[in-house]
């Protein structure tokens, strides 16, 4: 087990890929704490996703493992690649950038392999590991054992079973994206298998980009709603398993299951593919949701942009919708209690 | 609304032309303008296959294919400028689309919602320059249950990217083939690649003349140039309008003539210009100021080989620096800031923009090493409604005068 | 439920400490606004007293009590908390039904409220991270003129058809653009009617963001901002409908609360 750190910023990361070269995958969060100062804006500026703008801060701050030796980023939108920019020559650590295809089909899928191999190369000479298909193999099993792990978790949420429920969950992914995944998993075999209130509270559906505060959560179900079904990037969409590894290659199996995994809106879905407000809909009624939350990060052009055709989707499902703009803070959290009791009310 | 608009505007010019004939009067910006004019006359003509873009697309492949292409902010650019686009954007407030978006799509979003954008054959969607323009255009494919073909565009230049693109490349041929009916004419599209040579040829002759000092060119010659000729590549007309440019300019700096008089102060601009009616460059031009270079009007790419011009197309494209790492923008700031030995840059931030603004202070970290000051102007480009020209005019004339104070200092004042 | 139980609604907001107490009919009996100040639970306690007082109750009457406002978690003894966004929405139908839309302005925020007629929420959308255009932005302005609140809404009756527009919402900015136009000379009836079309814009966006034609539409006003008749006026014109205002157009969370109480305890 290796006890070297790789730093990542987004779910699209493949992290069996880190794993297999030796590296432990550490979830670089942005972080509520308070004393980090706001550096970010001065090196890009402040109109800017406020996760980029948070994870800048830290590595500004020196908040980061001690032995965190390189960070992988993912162009996924214009802010990474900012934040790719600003940290190139400013972190101890350093950055490999990932050229994720904004949509998927062969082409694309050729391209993130060969990708997927430089990347391999590059964090093998970080580590001094030779590359080692075995390796890989193994660290993709791992890791779907631990995606399973936090589903049936996630089911115990929802369900009502887990003491703690939404907020519980998340500090459960937030524990297993910041530790050796085996440690995560044996974490999670320790814990108690019943517990929790049952269903209570009024059905929502929640969707949107990040929301890894666990006081957002905690807040969400304090106000009457009960979480039925979830589609954020640091809940359900953080680990998602791959399935199981073909005998054959493995990189270009690995790029085609990266751009089929449930999307984030920043990719296009494939000619035919559903789009999000379709997604968020299906979501919604395959959960007997009441209501939708959508939680998406202020800046967040992907999101914002489709934000109109969700809500008139959503509008001739019947399904009300509150949208609330969060800036990775806990300060925006008291005006989103009366929002979020307001629409209970609405819907009880 | 907009057909006649344009329609107004090629007979307006045209007659300006024809008075213009056998005087020493320049003309060079209004066939620029005219040409311009012409296109929008045959996107909004709706007798023409069309097809809605990414800033990034390659008109000149598009229009040898027989399809009239263009970037759709460019009906945002051409709103503002008209003093048309606040009721756009009022639109797409309306429907729920946050005003933290960049208005030049939140206003091709609120004319498309208007009725006002014409219904293209297909859409040609490009990765960068940035994520809200291609989010824009999923709407808008939607919108009119349209194809659209995606081009993801990396920011590498390796050999494989190349490759890749090209790839892409050949694979949007086939999507226009279907959709056209019509297949690609590879003679056509080598006379249209040696026209795109001879183009570029000729722009680094205007670029080269604008260097002088002082600058041939007048307030608003340069004004959208680099960006828009890009509509006309690969047709004789963008040969003709940089042929003119380069002749004017020629002649300009042959006889020592300026195109901003007592021009004392020598700026760039990045990005974009402010689109809508403004006091600025009039402003500037008062104070003897001359934005001498902008960001997009340089030639970064190769001659490409008419007879298999897909990798040169995508070499070309990979050379923009909006699709790169900040370095190679940053490289290229430094390198215009000398060879136009300008005073200072002007950065305006436009309100929304992510890939551009988001890099403002890496920018002006750029422009410290080589000793160059910047000047952050927080506007929007596009919605006139925020605009206050007062604070503008004030900070702009406080970096005129540190400019000037530099000199001094320098020159042992 | 014996008749003479009584249902009480507070609203603990920013500047005020609204209380209305509403019999077994659903009658209001008495009502009473007390400035909330920096200590909540001396006002919560002094605005119950008073209405008590007013309805000639004993102080240990039996009341049901429901509080809303931001500081309704302050609120002991209660039945129930319920966001001011659910009890305007009661209030209102109370007070005018077939009302279907309604426009709060109050110190510090603004909301807009789409309902059905049993004053059920269908919609909702909030501004309140920005002070332009509420209460506060008001009395600002009024100060930057040399004028009383009061007075603002029957100033700009005076105004002729006006061309003075604001180019700033901020209410720091705003103040400033004030004071410079007074200074040169610009009529206070023309700056008014200038603020109070700023105002009405801001609302329609609000609006728009749940209803997106309201022309033809049962529009109601609440909040303090609601007895600045310019204000309501502008408004209306931009939305293209009439907009009726209740008398005491601040109390209308607490009786929505107050009436809300009645349904819970009465169920």
């Amino acid at each position: 087990m290796s006890t070297e750190r790789i730093g990542y910023t987004c779910a699209y990361t493949p992290l069996p890929l880190l794993h297999a070269a030796g590296f432990i995958p550490h979830r670089v969060l942005p972080t509520s704490a308070p004393q980090i100062p706001d550096l970010a804006g001065a090196y890009l500026h402040d109109n800017l996703c406020p996760h980029v703008k948070r994870v800048l801060d830290r590595v500004l701050a020196g908040d980061l493992p001690d032995d965190l030796t390189g960070l992988v980023i993912v162009n996924s939108c214009d802010a990474m690649r900012r934040l790719a920019d600003a940290l190139v020559g400013r972190s101890a650590a350093q950055v490999a950038l990932v050229e994720l295809p904004v949509c998927g089909g062969p082409a694309a899928v050729e391209f993130l392999t060969i990708e997927l191999e430089q990347l391999q190369t590059r964090l093998c000479a970080w580590s001094g590991l030779p590359p080692s298909e075995d390796r890989l193999r193994q660290s993709i099993a791992l890791y779907d054992e631990l995606a399973g792990a936090l589903d049936r978790l996630r089911e115990r949420a929802i369900d009502g079973r887990l003491d703690g429920g939404f907020g519980a969950l998340q500090a459960s992914v937030n524990r297993a994206v910041t530790r050796p995944p085996e440690e995560s998993l044996a974490e999670l075999r320790r814990m108690p298998q019943q517990g929790g209130q049952g269903r209570r509270g009024v059905p929502i559906y929640l969707f949107g980009n990040l929301l890894a505060d666990v006081e957002a959560l905690e807040l969400i179900e304090s106000c009457g709603a009960r979480v039925a079904g979830e589609d954020v990037c640091t809940g359900s969409r953080q680990l998602t398993g791959l399935g199981p590894a073909p005998d054959g290659p493995l990189l270009p199996w690995l790029a085609d299951r990266m751009l089929a995994r449930p999307p984030c809106a920043r990719t296009l879905p494939e000619r035919g593919g559903s789009e999000l407000a379709a997604l968020v809909v299906q979501g919604a009624r395959r959960c007997g949701a009441r209501g939708v939350v959508a939680h998406v990060l202020k800046f967040c052009d992907p999101y914002l942009a489709r934000l109109p055709r969700v809500r008139q989707a959503l509008r001739d499902a019947s399904l009300p919708l509150l949208v609330l703009e969060g800036d990775c803070t806990l300060r925006s959290l008291g005006q989103h209690r009366t929002r979020i009791e307001a629409f209970i009310e609405m819907l009880d | 609304m907009i057909l006649p608009y344009f329609e107004n505007l090629v007979s307006g010019i045209e007659t300006k032309l024809r008075d213009l004939e056998g005087t020493d009067e320049p003309r060079a910006r209004k066939r620029f303008a005219l040409e311009i004019a012409r296109l929008g006359v045959r996107l909004f003509g709706g007798r023409e296959p069309v097809a809605w873009c990414g800033v990034l697309a390659p008109f000149d492949l598009l229009s040898a294919m027989g399809v009239t292409s263009c970037f759709a902010e460019f009906v945002g650019a051409m709103l503002a400028s008209t003093g048309g686009v606040e009721p756009m954007l009022a639109a797409t407030e309306g429907t729920g689309y946050s005003t933290d978006g960049c208005s030049y799509h939140r206003a091709v979003t609120g004319a498309t919602q208007q009725g006002l954008m014409p219904r293209p054959d297909f859409l040609v969607a490009t990765s960068a320059p940035c994520t809200g323009g291609l989010a824009m255009m999923e709407n808008l494919a939607r919108h009119f249950d349209k194809e659209m073909f995606v081009i993801h565009i990396p920011t590498r230049d390796e050999p494989d990217v190349v490759g890749y693109l090209a790839g892409q490349l050949r694979e949007l041929v086939r999507f226009v083939e279907v959709r056209t009916g019509r297949p690609l004419d590879r003679r056509r599209l080598a006379e249209a690649m040696e026209r795109t040579n001879r183009t570029r040829e000729l722009l680094l002759e205007v670029y080269e003349l604008a260097r002088s000092r002082p600058s041939p060119a007048r307030r608003r010659d340069l004004f959208n140039f680099g960006l828009v000729v890009s509509l006309l590549l690969g047709t004789e007309t963008a040969v003709d309008v940089a042929r003119t440019y380069r002749d004017e300019f020629a002649r300009r700096v042959a006889a020592g003539v300026g195109g901003v008089p007592g021009e004392r102060v020598r700026l760039m601009w990045l990005q974009n210009r402010i689109q809508f009616r403004s006091p600025v460059e009039q402003l500037l031009e008062q104070a003897g100021v001359a934005v001498v270079v902008d960001e997009f009007n340089t030639v970064t790419w190769d001659s490409i080989d008419p007879d298999d011009p897909f990798e040169g197309i995508a070499r070309r494209t990979l050379s923009i620096p909006l699709c790169r790492p900040a370095q190679r923008r940053i490289d290229l700031l430094q390198r215009l800031a000398r060879d136009y030995q300008v005073d200072g840059v002007i950065n305006p931030c436009h309100w929304g923009c992510r890939q551009g603004t988001g890099m403002r202070g890496l920018v002006e970290e750029g422009m410290r090493q080589v000793g160059v000051p910047v000047l952050n102007l927080e506007v929007d480009c596009i919605d006139p409604r925020n605009f206050a020209p007062g604070q503008l005019v004030t900070r702009i004339e406080a970096f005129v005068e540190l400019i000037e104070d530099r000199r001094g200092a320098r020159d042992g004042g | 439920m014996a008749d003479d139980t009584h249902y009480l609604g507070v609203d603990i907001g920013s500047l005020s400490c609204d209380a209305v107490l509403v019999d077994a009919w659903g009658e209001v009996v008495a009502w009473a606004v007390v400035p909330t100040g920096a200590r909540n639970l001396e006002a919560i306690a002094s605005a119950r007293q008073q209405v008590l007082e007013r309805a000639g109750l004993d102080a240990n009457a039996p009341v049901s009590v429901v509080a809303t406002g931001y500081g309704r978690s302050r609120v002991e003894d209660r039945l129930a908390a319920v966001t001011e966004i659910t009890c305007h929405a009661r209030g209102i139908q109370a007070l005018l039904p077939g009302t279907t839309l309604l426009v709060d302005i109050g110190g510090q925020d603004s909301k807009a409220i789409l309902l059905d007629s049993k004053g059920r929420v269908v919609e909702f959308a909030m501004n309140d991270k920005c002070a332009a255009g509420t209460g506060r932005f008001l009395e600002a302005m009024a100060r930057a003129m040399q004028v009383e609140l009061q007075q603002l809404g029957e100033l700009d009756r005076l105004a002729r058809s006006g061309s003075l527009t604001l180019s700033s919402m901020c209410t720091v900015f705003a103040e400033s653009e004030v004071v410079s136009l007074v200074a040169d000379g610009a009529e206070v009836p023309q700056i008014v009617g200038a603020l109070h079309r700023a105002i009405a814009a801001r609302t329609q966006a609000l609006v728009r963001r749940v209803c997106p034609d309201t022309a033809a539409r049962a529009v109601a006003m609440s909040g303090g901002v609601a007895r600045n008749l310019g204000v309501v006026r502008a408004i209306g014109s931009l939305l293209g409908c009439e907009i009726a205002v209740p008398p005491e157009p601040d109390t209308v969370g607490a009786l929505g609360a107050a009436l809300i109480a009645r349904e819970r305890a009465g169920a």
